[in-house]
């Protein structure tokens, strides 16, 4: 762990410690009482910010796992369970993951629709569940037993904000990790994700799974809090509140959770206060996350570019030359890297590809040209499985592949870029750059950039402008070492100078990380300093392959590409 | 055995509720692609600017047809809000907003509606239509039901036979590209929202006397309808009116057992599990992304 990762931990216990004495040493007991109900919505709402701020589901269930965390503790405590509260907190944390990963499960395959839908039938269930069953104790009433040391105002406030500090502390440190990074990627495009060898299921479920434990511990410290439970505390329209105001202040990051603990409190309060409804807290909220959906960015988001844009950004200088050469490349056998037999695609009466038989030897630089719909991105989506079906075969150092899912064959050695790039702008460049190659070393994150001239690994991706991280899908895949890499029109949106460096790159990929190269793209120039071979498509048939000096003097390829004979172009 | 029949046909009213209501929402997907979590909502204001008018002493039908008018107009409502700001947002951004308009939906409609005061709700359509095998068949379920098959068929036809309804296919797949070749969209958009609007609230309307009559608990009736909606896979019309009519059916057959009348609400939760299940057949990918 680095150091500069550390910080924002600190920044978060130094908050809490000093907060945590200014309010229980300072103001009066209802105050007290208030902020703790503001720590365990702020903990509800991290819960929330993991999978919808961060990995960008639609979860409306949040409230319901919180139920079941707080009917969790609720039973220990009538039961007389060992260990008291604070075992009993985690215990209802861990109660609600079976129902996350329950209904996770059958949702996350499929349209991000879904799981909305599902987690708000759960929702409804849970309320005519929950209204049936009544709470353990509530009948009799019988108050959750708080820690003798945290009991009173002040000790639960402490009791609450011990919860929340472990949780905000966790999540920053889980956000750091690759599975952090994996989130924030599936968010901005599954594809891409998918691409990078991402099982998008399993990473949207680990994201659920979580939070629905989160949610579960905010149950069960409301439990503590309130002593005896209602339905209604758990009520569908809670989680719906629930889910407007993370989204309103971003609960993804610690001080979003908080802002909207504060707010979810402080509104209800002030409008008793004034003798309003309370419910016209809810409109604000509604409003607010609109507000918020519209300009694309939630408050803590806003907030943290502020700060960032005030303490100035780092130049995002690019690393020194020549300093770490990559690393030598694995033993190179003399083969087929990727290979295409007969691959057929087709769009319902358009034949997309006809029968296209594509050797890339191993060690080689393949350009892949034709006009525009000759098929070319069609052959890449097949290649790397993001097509539902083609006929054909597509095999990988002479192993079929074609029954496995794109994520799947990026494993096993086929990665690719796309024509715009897809890179989430919350990662550093360093960041993506470990999401795309696996747990790279410091030496190689820099090593790799400096090659193809990418900015410092701590750069944020959403400095760099698109040209660069056109680069950056380059190092991507090449990072990852597979068998091939798929580069789609690399050079669009370069300036003549740069096409010539990106060409001059490209050529050495294959001695310099160990795979061939398949490469799409319209700039002949390019083509011609990286290639040893080309292909021509034009209408989904290969009309030439050959060496680049034969292949590019071929009446036939000129014709395809000038749609006139040459002989009538001079005339 | 008869008693049994008799809560199946009383499950027929609530179905066809929820059939329409499905039959709503694949309609604004399949138009304008949105997930509509606001629709119940929607037909909810309707419906209470009816009570509300009816209480004050208008007459039956002036209340209604002033409810119709209030559903469609907010219906267009959310309708601007999406077509102003979110009409290029991916479907997820525009599903998200929905759930944040509805929660602001029911704040005012529980604040102007006096919370859990309760209302009276007329009967519409009061009284039996027919007698079947010694079971009642009542005015509201048929008319639901007989409502559900016209506007399945109307939006079928409509969107595979006119021109208009081709617009608006292209609509959904690209707002900006069918602006471009001339396709009034911002109207044709508005006119689907008035529309549904008007459909949900007359459905809200007969559906309402038979539930608890908050202004919350009746727009949350847009979780049957959604999970009709999925049963149709947000495609066919046909498919989802069954699959409401089903809903409603297994929610009445619960009914009659005395230890599990109190999980009815659970049943559209099970049956959206048992179709994603189902659908776990194949994996698909989010819209183009």
């Amino acid at each position: 762990m680095k150091r500069a990762s550390l910080r924002p931990v600190l920044a978060i216990v130094v908050a809490a410690v000093v907060a945590g004495a200014i309010i229980t040493g300072l103001l009066p007991g209802y105050w007290t009482y208030l902020a703790t109900a503001v720590l365990i919505s702020a903990v509800a709402l991290q819960g929330i910010g993991l999978v919808a701020g961060r990995t960008g589901m639609i979860a409306l269930c949040q409230m319901s796992f919180a139920g079941v965390g707080a009917w969790t503790v609720g039973f220990l405590n009538v039961g007389g369970a060992p260990g008291g509260l604070a075992v009993w907190i985690v215990i209802g944390g861990l109660a609600a993951v079976p129902f996350g990963v329950a209904i996770g499960l059958p949702a996350l395959r499929l349209r991000g629709i879904n799981l909305a839908i599902v987690t708000l039938g759960f929702a409804t269930a849970f309320d005519a569940i929950l209204a049936t069953i009544t709470f353990p104790g509530q009948t009799r009433f019988i108050s959750v037993a708080r820690p003798a040391m945290f009991d009173g105002d002040g000790g639960y406030f402490v009791f609450a904000l011990l919860f929340y500090v472990a949780l905000a502390v966790a999540l920053e440190f889980l956000a750091r990790t690759r599975l952090g990074a994996i989130w924030l990627a599936v968010r901005h495009s599954e594809r891409a994700a998918a691409a990078h060898g991402i099982s998008i299921p399993r990473a949207k479920l680990s994201a659920f799974a979580i939070s629905a434990f989160i949610a579960g511990i905010s149950g069960g410290l409301l439990a503590g809090y309130l002593g005896t439970l209602v339905a209604d505390n758990f009520s569908m329209m809670q989680s719906l509140v629930l889910f407007a105001v993370s989204t309103m202040t971003g609960a993804q990051f610690a001080e979003g959770a908080l802002i909207g603990g504060i707010l979810a409190v402080a509104f209800p309060e002030i409008l008793r206060r004034l003798d309003l409804g309370q419910d016209i807290g809810n409109l604000l909220f509604a409003i607010g996350a609109t507000q918020a959906l519209s300009a694309g960015e939630a408050m803590s988001e806003t907030l943290r570019r502020k700060v960032r844009g005030f303490r100035g950004a780092r130049p995002a200088a690019p690393h020194p030359g020549v300093a770490i050469a990559p690393p030598a490349p694995p033993p190179r056998h003399q083969g087929v890297a990727l290979a295409t037999r007969e691959l057929g695609v087709r769009y319902g009466t358009v034949v997309a590809l006809h029968g296209v038989d594509l050797t890339v030897p191993e060690g080689a630089v393949v350009g892949l040209i034709g006009p525009n719909g000759a098929g070319k991105s069609t052959l890449i989506d097949a290649v790397a499985g993001f097509l539902h079906a083609y006929s054909g075969s597509v095999e990988l150092g002479g192993r079929a592949v074609d029954g496995q899912p794109a994520h799947v064959r990026a494993r096993n050695g086929v990665r690719r870029t796309w024509q715009t790039t897809r890179i989430a702008p919350e990662l550093t460049v360093g960041d993506y750059l470990r999401l795309a190659g696996g747990d790279l070393p410091e030496e190689q994150v820099g090593a790799i950039l400096s090659w193809i001239d990418c900015p410092h690994p701590d750069t944020p991706v959403a400095s760099v402008d698109a040209g660069t991280r056109r680069l950056l899908d380059v190092a991507g895949v090449v990072a990852a070492r597979p068998k091939v890499v798929l580069l789609d029109e690399p050079a669009a949106g370069q300036s003549y100078d740069e096409t010539l460096k990106l060409g001059r790159r490209i050529a050495e990929i294959p001695n310099l990380f160990g795979c061939a190269v398949l490469l799409v793209e319209h700039d002949m120039d390019l083509v011609r300093a990286a290639c040893s071979e080309i292909t021509v498509l034009d209408f989904g048939r290969v009309i030439a392959a050959g060496p680049p000096a034969v292949v590019l003097e071929d009446p036939r390829v000129r014709k395809a590409y000038l749609g006139i004979e040459e002989g009538s172009a001079a005339a | 055995m008869n008693a049994l029949l008799t809560s199946v046909v009383a499950g027929l009213t609530g179905g066809g509720a929820y059939g329409l209501l499905g039959v709503c929402a694949v309609f604004t997907y399949r138009l304008v692609a949105v997930v509509n979590f606001t629709a119940a909502a929607i037909g909810t204001t309707g419906t209470f600017v009816l009570v509300m008018l009816y209480e004050a002493g208008a007459p039956l039908w002036l209340a209604m047809a002033c409810g119709l008018v209030a559903g469609t107009v907010a219906g267009i409502a959310i309708g601007l809000v999406m077509t102003a700001w979110f009409a290029e947002s991916s479907a997820s951004t525009k599903a998200a907003v929905t759930v944040a308009l509805l929660v602001g939906i029911v704040a005012i409609g529980l604040r102007l509606t006096g919370g859990q005061h309760p209302h009276h709700f007329p009967d519409l359509f009061p009284g039996s239509a027919m007698r079947l095998a010694g079971v009642e068949l009542t005015f509201s379920s048929l008319l639901t039901i007989g409502l559900g098959v016209v506007f399945t068929v109307l939006a079928e036809t409509f969107l595979t036979r006119t021109r208009m309804g081709l617009h608006l296919r292209a609509l959904s797949e690209r707002p900006m590209a069918a602006e471009l070749i001339g396709v009034p969209v911002r109207r044709l958009a508005v006119l689907v929202w008035g529309i549904t609007g008007a459909v949900t609230t007359f459905s809200l309307m007969i559906i309402a006397p038979q539930r608890s009559p908050d202004f919350a608990s009746l727009s949350l009736l847009v979780v049957p309808a959604l999970a009709a909606a999925l049963i149709g896979l947000f495609r066919s019309f046909w498919i989802t009116l069954v699959g409401g009519i089903m809903i409603g059916v297994v929610e009445g057959t619960m009914s009659v057992f005395p230890g599990l009348s109190q999980y009815r609400g659970a049943v559209p939760f099970l049956i959206i599990l048992a179709v994603l299940l189902w659908l776990q057949r194949g994996a698909r990918w989010d819209e183009a992304r």
